[in-house]
């Protein structure tokens, strides 16, 4: 076995996760939040590599890239709403955007 | 003759179905000639059946033949099976040969309605549906066949959907024969319970002779039978069933649907036997109707609803002579009383034809004068109603009477009623010939008679109702029990008598009912044509039809209604409908509370859930 332990792994993931979170909940521009939320996905797909690798086996990369995929297509789609708001000149503030309030 | 049963059987079926599929694309007046065709040609396949049975011996001459299983239950399997026997046979020919009289009369009768379409599916339906029933080989084809022509006359009596009298009478028919339905389904249950068949042969050599078991069966049979036949005390149907087409009066509820009961007794007799309480409780039931309907007749004004209850009167005497076990004689009456009714029935349609549909005999007076023909062969049904000789009702009437002076004291108290019932007969019947076929025409008649093309209806309604007056004037001669009775020995082998009256008893009551007969036409030739005495105030009693109808209205009608009113007041407001908005009113606020929850800020949504996640992280930390 080369390279680091496996907590290191874990801790960077653990970091890469809050960062990620924290940027999704003080952040209120709508493009930073699609980027918190990519880091997120990414500190899973990170977890999900090492311990393939830890286990040798080979279903962890698989399932990351299938993350992978999925993370393009919610990106396709987020972008596609930010550039939408964009085009009708929707100021970029999440905050602005509680018309779903009860 | 297997094959000619089948056929007598599917012809009316295929008639049926033919013009239900064929709808508005062939005319109307196709639809009609359809069905007279294939009701004839039943009657062919009936008559061919018939000859083929002649030629065999006595014993040899019941045939079964099965199709499939037609209704598979646990270790209970029921065929379709048809019972051709020399009672079924008899039944076939009426129900098919009067049928198809009846049917083609309709043809000149319905000319010119809007459906008339769907008045001949209905009409083939309904031969279909009877002769199952008389054809079925076992007792739930019987039942079959028992609900469908309960089904038919619902949508005959229904037939003028337009009006709402006629939609009441046939839901009123069809509920009483629903309740005669139930009662001899559980009958069926209990003789599966204790033969575990129902074929006619197992059923009459394994059910239990006397008992409650027995008695119970029974009971439930003559339900079935009191409901379709219209005898006391579920008779109340049958007055308002004339909402329906004359043809339709004529056929089903004069001719053979309300007869199946009469049917229905002497088919298993043996049962009735084992229960012989039952029995006489027909008989006398019949007994009671007889006079009842007789008294009723005397005062309605309505020519169909006069003739109805003559019918039920007639009935009276068929079920009078089942009870008592003269059931040859029984059928006789049937087969007599098929025809001079419908006879009956279909001269006084030529009537209310000619008139424009009017059918208040105060109306109607006179228009005899205008018909001769319809004129004749209505005095020819009313004496062979009244059983003058020679007419067809003298020999089966009698007969039945002569059987009631051969059973006993309790036979003797039914001679007498039946001998009353003979005196009204010849009242009522004669009360409706003078006051509608003699004397001068109303000046309503005058008006509103119109000649069919110089004649005095249709050539159809014509030839049939001269066919059926041949019938009833030569029909009786079949049998005169002192001298010969053929029907008595072609029966004996499925339905042989109990009771046999000797020849002095038939000479009797041959005198004494031909007396009372032509003392019942005297009384009425006095009232309505001399008019020596002025006629009697009608007694209420009668005009109200001994308060049946409102007997029953208080019995059920009112009670449930009040009943269900309390269970309005006292239930379904404050618990149903109380709990409900309950349910509603809690929802309501509750979602109104949590509302404020949903800010719209997704970044707070998300720090619940970091929150949330956290906490159970701990929880299950802590829990480990």
């Amino acid at each position: 076995m080369h390279g680091p332990d496996i907590q290191w792994y874990v801790i960077l993931s653990a970091i890469l996760f809050t960062t990620g979170a924290l940027g999704v909940m003080l952040r209120r521009n709508p493009l930073i939040i699609l980027l918190s939320v990519e880091i997120m996905l990414n500190s899973a797909n990170l977890l999900l590599i090492a311990f393939s690798r830890l286990h040798g086996r080979e279903d962890g990369q698989v399932f990351a890239i299938s993350v992978m995929a999925v993370a393009a297509s919610e990106v396709v789609v987020g972008l596609g709403l930010i550039v939408a708001m964009g085009r009708r000149n929707v100021e970029l503030d999440v905050d602005k955007l509680r018309t779903l309030r009860g | 003759m297997k094959i000619a049963a089948w056929i007598c059987l599917l012809l009316p079926l295929a008639s049926a179905l033919a013009i239900t599929i064929a709808g508005t694309r062939i005319p109307r007046r196709a639809a009609a000639y359809v069905s007279t065709l294939t009701t004839m040609g039943a009657f062919v396949a009936a008559v061919v059946a018939f000859f083929d049975m002649w030629s065999k011996a006595p014993h040899a001459r019941a045939a079964a033949t099965t199709s499939w299983t037609w209704l598979s239950a646990g270790q209970y399997h029921f065929g379709l099976t048809l019972l051709v026997d020399q009672l079924s046979i008899v039944m076939m020919l009426i129900v098919a040969g009067v049928g198809s009289l009846i049917i083609a009369y309709a043809v000149g009768y319905m000319d010119g309605e809007d459906e008339e379409r769907r008045f001949f599916a209905y009409m083939s339906l309904f031969v279909f549906s009877m002769l199952l029933l008389v054809e079925g080989g076992n007792l739930l084809l019987l039942l079959a066949g028992w609900g469908m022509v309960g089904l038919s006359s619902y949508l005959l009596i229904g037939y003028y959907q337009e009006r709402a009298s006629a939609i009441a009478a046939a839901k009123k028919a069809f509920v009483m024969n629903a309740f005669g339905d139930a009662t001899m389904a559980l009958a069926l249950f209990l003789l599966i319970k204790v033969t575990g068949r129902l074929d006619y042969a197992g059923v009459f050599a394994h059910s239990p002779h006397g008992g409650t078991t027995a008695n119970l069966i029974a009971l439930g049979l003559l339900g079935g039978a009191l409901a379709k036949s219209a005898q006391l005390p579920l008779h109340t149907w049958l007055p308002d069933a004339m909402e329906g087409p004359t043809p339709v009066s004529a056929l089903i509820h004069a001719a053979t649907m309300v007869t199946a009961g009469v049917y229905l007794i002497v088919r298993t007799h043996v049962l009735f036997e084992n229960a012989y309480i039952v029995q006489d409780l027909a008989a006398g039931l019949g007994a009671a109707t007889l006079v009842m309907a007789g008294l009723i007749a005397l005062v309605q004004t309505d020519i169909k609803r006069v003739i109805a209850y003559s019918t039920m009167s007639q009935i009276g005497y068929m079920f009078v002579g089942a009870g008592l076990g003269a059931y040859p004689n029984a059928m006789f009456h049937l087969m007599t009383h098929a025809f001079f009714k419908a006879l009956l029935f279909l001269a006084a349609g030529i009537a209310i034809h000619a008139v424009t549909g009017e059918q208040d005999i105060r109306k109607l007076a006179g228009v005899g004068k205008l018909m001769p023909f319809t004129k004749i062969v209505f005095l020819i049904g009313s004496l062979a109603l009244v059983g003058i000789f020679p007419f067809a009702g003298f020999f089966s009437k009698d007969s039945i009477i002569a059987a009631a002076l051969a059973h006993g004291t309790y036979g003797a108290i039914i001679w007498v009623a039946c001998i009353v019932g003979a005196f009204l007969t010849g009242v009522y019947a004669f009360r409706l010939y003078f006051i509608v076929f003699t004397g001068e025409p109303s000046a309503f008649a005058r008006e509103h008679f119109h000649a069919h093309h110089d004649k005095e209806g249709p050539l159809s309604m014509l030839w049939t109702v001269g066919t059926l007056a041949v019938l009833a004037l030569v029909g009786g001669f079949l049998q005169f029990a002192p001298v010969w009775h053929p029907l008595t020995d072609w029966l004996a082998p499925v339905a042989a008598p109990i009771t046999d009256p000797s020849n002095t008893q038939e000479w009797i009551t041959s005198g004494f009912a031909l007396a009372v007969g032509l003392a019942g036409i005297g009384v009425a030739y006095v009232l309505y044509v001399a008019r020596t005495v002025p006629v009697p105030k009608a007694l209420p009693l009668f005009e109200k039809k001994f308060y049946w109808d409102e007997l029953y209205d208080v019995l059920w009608y009112r009670t449930a209604d009040a009943f269900s009113r309390m269970l309005g007041t006292v239930i379904e407001v404050p618990l149903v409908a109380g709990a409900i908005s309950a349910m509603a009113g809690l929802a309501g606020a509750s979602s109104r509370e949590l509302s404020v929850a949903q800010s719209g800020l997704v970044r707070t949504y998300a720090l619940f859930l970091a929150g949330g996640l956290a906490i159970l992280t701990l929880v299950f930390l802590a829990a480990r």
